[in-house]
């Protein structure tokens, strides 16, 4: 008995529980999974990725409760039964924790029509997408629309993955709000292109959070509700029967809007851009441009086109030469395009545009109109035509160079300008020697003031020594200096009557003083010499001098 | 200095050249135009190039169809002798029946093209330094200008006068490129998706103004502007034989 209850407690337990238990088709559901284990079970590992719904189910997994040193562990999953009535079962999955594997067993959920439940008044995720053949290449818009209920909005959508076997799926608008007309909600949009022949598995999931203001299982603030769509595609080429030789690859209802050109007038040989306008719903990016020939009248060239995505517009865009003069029309520009509802095929042309060329053909024929009464040959073609080559011909005295000419030289410019520069200082200089040898005044007054300065300097340190002859010498052939430059005379013989012609304010007893000092020793042996109380008056009788010099 | 010796000795070559070998000129006349251009082009690698040797290889390759490389010998040509009768002959006829444009020369290109622009440049030069001297010999010898003086001032100053316009037509000839690829298109904007306003053709002669971003902003011959991409036109100055475009740049 021991034994038998041993191995009792060595067994897992695993049950599960949905609510509720039996559901009417689209209604969300709660399952809960609780494992009571022997050991203690740990963090649970990849729990999504192992459960499979059956087809049809949205199913995820929305919170787990395993408690630190527990054996036991708590799993909850939102989903949202399949629209078909019947027994979905969830196949047995392996629940991965820390220390141990354990097995869930086959989950079954009953779907009946039987059950009482209204669609309106919960949230809901619908996936809209023509029920029909497709054709590769196609353009096939489709949404998934997330409306609201009654006692639940949507707010938010996240997690969109998509599985899309032989087809390309872009993404074009998320979790836009939806047109007023169909309630509350949020919805994406994806474009689809079918890429090869034959039935392919689309499926597409993704979670919405719903909000309700009630409360309840179902019904508590910011769900998380899952969502899940998978639909077989059958796809097909289009047909060749009726095919017209232009079709281009377009699928779709389209509209030739017109024509552009850049300019109305152009000349002869001047290139102008035509704009063919297409728009409608369809595979607008995979339209090959029908392509356009050149004829007399038009040369057509190769030009870059532009693509109005947001305008759901396609530019067609040429360039076209005019050869001719004259009201041309532009080349027609035709495609043709299936329609996949109907499954035939239609005819577009954009009408031809008139425009006017001016100008001459460059090859064009001269038209002769003649006239009897006209002098001959009174106009004269231009010669023209390709002279003899003359390779050894000698062009003259100087030749140019076709490489840069003789400025780009280097040091052309430069010797230039030293040269000139030159001539100019030595222009300069000579002008400025010219102009002082018709002016000595300008030399002797220099010269003047160089002596007078070197007097005052000698006439100063006499002063400090006490030597009043040699201070009245150094004033007086100062003086001398400055009055004879001043009157154009030799300085030796400058006398006192000549100090006052040029400072006629000067004191004439003074001046003979300081001459007598000075010139004494000239005629009698020298008296005694001291020191003489005038000697600033005589010193600014120079300093006047210098300054009127 | 070393440019103006070449230039120098470019001119004593020009007056010396020696007839041409007689087997391109053959080959042109019996219709092998490529072995003209061939042997014309030896020659001018060799020998350098005079007026007469790029008009020719221009006739040759006008009659291999490269509007574009023929242009650019005969505009060449002319800027080394402004009155070559070759050159002017086959950018007349270029201009009459084969499609291509010239600008009009302005009132002063047409002054200019009288002589060439090394003259116009050496005419200024000498009359400036005549003038110059003229004033500045007197002073430096400190006598009065006799009127021998005062007449050789005038005349060089009416000589530097008259240069000034050659002088400027010149400049503004060599302000000028040949379009030397077949689909060239005037660009709005000079980037490498500006978008294509017209179509010049090759050997169409424009006027160049600035450059920017790999792109020369460019008059046409009838007053259209537009950028073109730098290596798709070729300046009107430059060695004497056309680039070769297709040859690959060095690593």
């Amino acid at each position: 008995m021991l034994c038998l209850g041993l191995l009792a407690r060595a067994e897992d337990r695993v049950s599960w529980e949905i609510t509720p238990r039996v559901t009417a088709p689209g209604q969300p559901f709660r399952l809960q999974i609780m494992v009571e284990s022997d050991v203690v079970l740990g963090g649970a590992q990849f729990i999504s990725r192992e459960i499979k719904p059956p087809r049809g189910m949205a199913l995820r997994l929305s919170g787990q409760l395993i408690r630190p040193g527990s054996n036991e562990a708590t799993f909850n999953f939102s989903g949202v039964a399949p629209e078909q009535n019947g027994e979905h079962v969830i196949p047995s999955f392996t629940l991965r924790f820390t220390r141990k594997a354990v097995v869930v067993p086959e989950i079954r959920l009953r779907v009946s029509d039987q059950v009482a439940y209204r669609r309106e008044t919960q949230a809901r995720a619908e996936l809209v997408l023509p029920d029909r053949v497709f054709y590769v290449g196609e353009l096939i818009r489709g949404a998934i629309r997330m409306r609201g209920g009654e006692d639940e909005a949507v707010v938010a959508s996240y997690g969109l993955e998509s599985l899309a076997e032989g087809f390309s799926m872009t993404v074009t608008a998320e979790r836009q709000a939806m047109p007023d007309a169909l309630g509350q909600g949020l919805q994406t949009t994806f474009d689809l292109t079918p890429l090869r022949e034959g039935e392919g598995e689309f499926s597409l999931n993704g979670i919405m959070l719903v909000q309700s203001g009630e409360s309840g299982v179902f019904s508590q603030n910011g769900r998380d509700r899952p969502f899940a769509f998978r639909r077989r595609l059958t796809v097909a080429h289009v047909p060749e029967r009726g095919r017209p030789p232009e079709w281009n690859g377009a699928i779709g209802r389209f509209v030739a809007e017109g024509l552009q050109v850049s300019k109305d007038n152009p000349e002869v040989g001047e290139p102008i851009r035509l704009r063919a306008i297409l728009t409608g719903e369809g595979n607008l990016d995979r339209i090959l441009p029908p392509e356009l020939r050149g004829d007399e009248t038009w040369d057509v060239l190769p030009a870059n086109e532009r693509r109005r995505r947001a305008e759901d517009q396609r530019m067609f865009v040429y360039t076209l030469v005019p050869r001719l003069p004259g009201r041309l029309r532009t080349p027609a520009v035709r495609l043709a395009a299936f329609d996949p509802a109907t499954k035939t095929f239609s005819k577009l042309e954009f009408a031809p545009l008139e425009i006017t060329v001016t100008g001459n053909a460059p090859a064009q024929v001269d038209l002769v109109t003649a006239d009897p009464a006209a002098p001959a040959a009174t106009t004269l073609k231009p010669v023209t035509g390709l002279a003899a080559p003359q390779p050894g011909r000698s062009p003259g005295l100087f030749a140019g160079s076709p490489q840069g000419t003789l400025g780009d030289a280097a040091g052309f410019w430069s010797a230039n300008a030293v040269a000139l520069g030159l001539v100019v200082v030595a222009t300069a200089v000579t002008g400025v020697l010219g102009y002082l040898a018709a002016h000595p005044e300008i030399r002797r007054r220099r010269r003047a003031r160089a002596v007078m300065r070197a007097a005052l300097a000698e006439a100063a340190a006499c002063q400090d020594r006490r030597d009043a002859h040699g201070f009245a010498v150094a004033v007086v052939r100062g003086l001398q200096a400055g009055v004879a430059a001043r009157l154009a005379a030799e300085e030796q013989a400058m006398t006192q009557s000549d100090v006052e012609r040029v400072l006629p304010g000067a004191d004439r007893a003074r001046l003979d003083r300081l001459f007598l000092r000075a010139h004494a020793d000239r005629f009698a042996p020298a008296g005694p010499r001291g020191a003489d109380d005038g000697a600033a008056e005589d010193l600014a009788l120079l300093r006047q001098l210098l300054s009127l010099s | 200095m070393r440019c103006f010796a070449l230039l120098c000795f470019g001119w004593l070559a020009a007056l010396g050249a020696a007839e041409a070998p007689a087997s391109a000129e053959t080959a042109y006349a019996r219709g092998d135009y490529a072995r003209a251009v061939e042997l014309w082009s030896e020659e001018i690698l060799a020998d350098g190039a005079t007026a007469g040797r790029l008009a020719a290889l221009g006739n040759a390759e006008w009659r291999l169809g490269r509007k574009g490389r023929a242009v650019l010998c005969w505009e060449r040509a002319l800027l080394i002798d402004p009155r070559d009768p070759v050159a002017l002959a086959g950018l007349r006829h270029g201009l009459d029946v084969g499609g291509v444009d010239r600008p009009k020369p302005t009132a002063a290109e047409e002054y200019a093209a009288f002589l060439t622009a090394d003259l116009w440049l050496l005419l200024a030069v000498g009359s400036f330094w005549t003038a110059v001297l003229c004033v500045a010999v007197p002073r430096l010898r400190g006598r009065a200008a006799g009127e021998v003086n005062q007449w050789t001032r005038v005349g060089a100053l009416t000589v530097l006068a008259l240069s000034v316009p050659g002088l400027w037509g010149g400049r503004s000839l060599d302000a000028r490129a040949v379009v030397r690829r077949p689909e060239t298109s005037l660009r709005l904007t000079p980037t490498r998706d500006g978008e294509p306003l017209r179509g010049v053709a090759e050997g169409d002669v424009v006027r160049t103004e600035r450059m920017l971003n790999g792109h020369v902003r460019v008059r046409t011959a009838d007053g259209k502007t537009g950028w073109v991409r730098a290596g798709e036109i070729e300046g009107v100055r430059g060695p004497g034989l056309p680039a070769d475009l297709d040859q690959k740049a060095a690593p």
